[in-house]
């Protein structure tokens, strides 16, 4: 078979072996997006609940909790998974959202140490930070970069449209919290369960 | 006078199956392990390891080999001269092409 191949089977080959291949990597991106999504959604609407009838945003630390059971269902797939290339995109999206994990965590834990540090000294004053806004705007623009960087129209679009769905919620939604935190139903729904959807259909297509 | 038509040279060591759709998978993934590579293109180990040896020795590609666990795992990724001469193959390939549509 070796050198006897026209100029078209060439091209032909070169495109059906990239695109084979995009599906397959594809594929690895679908799932995650599905898992996060899910637990995002979830642990939104269980924060909401539990917030709202005991009156205390405590609950707000099972974010925490997400975080861990997410990293552990996130291990437990790629052992299980059949292997696929750490690719360039796929090493991109892993840092996007690594970073995203680490400001949004960061950026958590620094508000509650300011707000020690504040109550330890008997400042004056007050400081309110929106961080369901941050928070709603970090997680839009790391999924709109992943569809950018997957060259995934869909992904982008679900991206930039859930953010501007969460973002009219925030600011419409009276009273603010513990009814803001169900903005991150809609991300997760929106930015995370559908892209991964349209991924997983895609890469098995 | 007839009319003499210039043909760019093919790649000899692109124009070959497995080692095109090897080629063609680091182009667009940048790096992917053996065992990946093995399973796109269905080729058998022992073959893809010699097409791998001669992408190697041209210095289009690069090949690692580690551990990822406990599991011996060979990367390879592709290189800038690996790129380059995939893009001058498929421009020449193109030339091939317009001129039979010609």
């Amino acid at each position: 078979m070796e050198n006897n191949f026209s100029a078209e089977s060439s091209l032909r080959l070169i495109t059906e072996t990239i695109e084979r291949s995009r599906r397959t990597m594809a594929k690895n991106s679908g799932k995650p997006m599905i898992l996060w999504g899910s637990l995002v959604a979830a642990t939104s609407v269980v924060i909401w609940a539990l917030w709202t009838k005991t009156g205390t945003p405590i609950w707000n630390l099972l974010w925490f909790a997400m975080s861990a059971l997410g990293g552990f269902f996130t291990y437990q797939m790629n052992r299980n998974r059949e292997k696929v290339p750490a690719t360039e995109i796929s090493r991109i999206l892993g840092k996007v959202w690594m970073w995203f994990g680490f400001f949004a965590t960061g950026f958590y834990v620094l508000l509650w140490a300011v707000a020690l540090i504040r109550y330890s000294a008997h400042m004056e004053g007050i400081v309110t930070v929106d961080l369901t806004l941050l928070l709603t705007m970090m997680m839009g623009l790391c999924g709109a970069i992943s569809g950018a960087v997957m060259n995934c129209k869909p992904v982008t679009v679900c991206s930039v449209l859930a953010t501007a769905l969460s973002v009219i919620f925030v600011l419409l939604v009276p009273n603010g919290a513990p009814t803001q935190i169900l903005t991150f139903l809609i991300l997760g729904v929106f930015a995370l369960i559908i892209p991964g959807v349209i991924l997983q259909r895609k890469a098995n297509a | 006078m007839p009319e003499t038509k210039l043909f760019k040279p093919l790649d000899p060591l692109l124009h070959s199956e497995l080692r095109l759709a090897v080629m063609s998978i680091l182009l667009d993934a940048g790096s992917a392990d053996f065992v990946y590579l093995k399973a796109e293109t269905g080729a058998t180990s022992g073959n893809l390891s010699v097409q791998l040896d001669k992408l190697q020795q041209a210095g289009y590609i690069e090949v690692s080999k580690g551990f990822k666990g406990k599991m011996p795992q060979t990367v390879c990724r592709i290189t800038d001269q690996g790129r380059n001469a995939f893009a001058a193959y498929v421009e020449a390939l193109r030339s091939y092409i317009s001129s039979d549509n010609r």
